[in-house]
């Protein structure tokens, strides 16, 4: 049909478009259908995301127990939250979770995606398989693995240690509060590398191949390409690998729950396993604290917009 | 040209050994469901003799055929779901004109970030009210609430790369709007529904926290949940925990491996679009 169109047609017709009055059927249908069409999303979106942000945003100022009605204490939460040794070690613990893995992974991200770029086409492809398929599964299956890794008694890590003669490292990986955040910013690298080398890695492919040409004429060595057409021409791909480790990195939850929960004694405590224990605690009997707890949620979304306004910023300096 | 070998031959000596580090756990995973449960602590590292009895434990004991459905059902009801609700919105913010369009949209997008961590308190406390705490309804709703803006993204951006003069004929040609996105749009979106198909296939089966806060009904759970109170449960038989999550990746491997090029263009355009 549109290939029959010839140009007059084209102009002829969005020149009738835009004479369309407001009120003209082909209009209409258009903003009926428009307004059908986000219908769904847009009414289950208000249900199921903006209501339950504006209402965790609420409960973060009431205290509540979930039964009776919440009771509004003003900032008190998040005062309490100031003063309380476990919450400010979650803050710290997320943060710097987030920022060690985020370097980790934009660094060895890059740097596995320039590799794979010089290696024999058919050997990356089975290199960039196998570099990303611990990032498709789930991240409970990939904390169980690792749990099985670091276990004292029969992991992995200790066997082989034990067998190469290193009897002296052998260790409590997940119960020694030295080793435990190392060991989960392992098992979080392992998971999203392969991620961040496929996006730097499709960077890299669109690097126009001239300017190292050129670069190579001016007789500019490999190490100089790197660091001046590299490295500047991936700056977008940089600020989007940032901004989603950051992301990853304050909505932490399932690798920590499910290998450590927290412990030992809260030293991998995050502000995820910290509010989902203070809302859903499993020691019997405690009243759920829905209120301080929501004031984590707060200050996780909080986090998350700054992550994506960095990236906004980081683009919009790229462009430059 | 010797210049170039020095460069391959060095990215293969770094990246061979690590590529043998990042698949060890999943390696170490096989060999251990294989393995006869007495030779776990002592045993070999590679064992001597395979066995398979470890999946029929985990296959029986914990009746992981049920949860297996599970997962399969909850999965494909949230990827239709989904993808019915995305491609709808999608083309209605890519394609037609109506008042607010871009406020609304904009609404959708500075939301896309905000994590099920920081959502799970008012989530739980939103189904309990409306009774569907403990259904796999309620885990239905969430999911396909969550994840339709971001999939609505992902198909825009592909509706925007058709032309406009394609819709402008089917109209003067007198097809109703519906009409028009069922027979001449949707059949040339084939690679943009593949792409958020196998994008929330991977997500809905991954997903653990939400399922492991709303289900309580052991019947009903969906896999990830189970993997995770059998670690509780089978701390000392690891044969059948590493069988039951080896069973578990199956489909997901699968997917990949058979939809690779259609899932890493689907990654980096989400990733890049946002």
């Amino acid at each position: 049909m549109a290939t029959t169109l010839t140009r007059e047609d084209v102009v002829r017709r969005s020149a009738e478009r835009t004479s369309y009055r407001f009120g003209s059927p082909l209009r209409r249908s258009q903003r009926i259908a428009g307004y059908l069409f986000i219908a769904p999303t847009f009414l289950l979106f208000l249900a199921f995301v903006l209501w339950p942000i504006l209402y965790t945003a609420y409960l973060s100022l009431t205290s509540w127990g979930g039964f009776g009605s919440p009771r509004f204490v003003n900032f008190d939460n998040y005062t309490r939250m100031l003063n309380d040794p476990v919450a400010r070690r979650a803050m710290v613990v997320t943060l710097v979770l987030t920022g060690v893995t985020t370097a980790i992974l934009t660094f060895l991200g890059l740097v596995a995606a320039v590799l794979v770029n010089v290696i024999w086409p058919k050997v990356g492809v089975v290199v960039r398989t196998i570099l990303f398929i611990p990032g498709i599964v789930s991240f409970v299956v990939s904390a169980v693995l690792w749990k099985l890794i670091y276990d004292p008694n029969i992991g992995t890590l200790n066997r082989l240690l034990g067998a190469i003669g290193l009897d002296s490292l052998q260790h409590p990986w997940l119960a020694d509060h030295r080793t435990v955040l190392p060991a989960i910013i392992v098992v979080t690298v392992w998971g999203g590398l392969g991620f961040n080398m496929l996006i730097y890695f499709a960077g890299l492919q669109s690097i126009d191949p001239n300017l190292y040409e050129a670069a190579a004429m001016d007789g500019a060595n490999t190490l100089q390409q790197f660091r001046h057409i590299t490295v500047p021409s991936l700056r977008v791909v940089t600020g989007l690998i940032v901004s989603l480790g950051l992301l990853n990195g304050f909505k932490a939850f399932d690798v920590i729950f499910v290998m450590t929960g927290g412990g030992p004694n809260h030293h991998s405590e995050v502000l995820g396993t910290y509010l989902y224990s203070l809302a859903f605690g499993t020691t019997s009997g405690s009243i759920p604290q829905l209120g301080y707890a929501s004031a984590f949620s707060v200050v996780t979304m909080v986090l998350c917009t700054l992550a994506v306004i960095a990236q906004l910023w980081l683009t919009r300096r790229a462009d430059r | 040209m010797s210049n170039r070998w020095v460069g391959k031959s060095f990215a293969t000596f770094v990246l061979l050994p690590f590529c043998l580090l990042m698949a060890f756990p999943f390696v170490w995973m096989l060999l251990t469901s294989m393995r006869e449960q007495n030779t776990i602590f002592n045993g070999p590292i590679i064992p001597r003799k395979f066995t398979v009895t470890a999946y029929k434990d985990a296959w029986t004991s914990i009746e992981f055929p049920l949860h297996f459905w599970n997962s399969l059902w909850i999965t494909s009801v949230t990827v239709i779901g989904v993808l019915v609700f995305a491609t709808l919105s999608g083309y209605a913010f890519a394609k037609l004109q109506f008042p607010f369009r871009n406020t609304l949209f904009v609404l959708l997008l500075t939301t896309l970030m905000m994590p099920s961590t920081a959502l799970i308190i008012p989530l739980y406390l939103e189904l309990k009210s409306l009774g569907l705490l403990d259904t796999q309804t309620g885990l239905l709703v969430l999911y396909i609430s969550g994840s339709a803006p971001f999939a609505m993204f992902l198909m825009r951006a592909f509706f925007q790369t058709l032309p406009d003069e394609l819709i402008e004929a089917a109209r003067v040609d007198g097809g109703s709007e519906l009409t028009i996105f069922r027979r001449v749009i949707l059949p040339l979106t084939r690679p943009g529904i593949a792409t958020v198909v196998i994008f929330q296939f991977l997500q809905t089966w991954n997903e653990f926290l939400i399922a492991n806060t709303v289900l309580r009904n052991t019947d009903a759970l969906p896999l990830q949940p189970v993997l995770f109170t059998l670690m509780g449960q089978y701390s000392t038989n690891w044969p059948a925990l590493t069988a039951g999550l080896t069973l578990s990746v199956v489909p997901v491997v699968i997917v990949y491996v058979r939809m690779q090029r259609q899932f890493v263009a689907g990654m980096m355009l989400g990733a890049v679009k946002n």
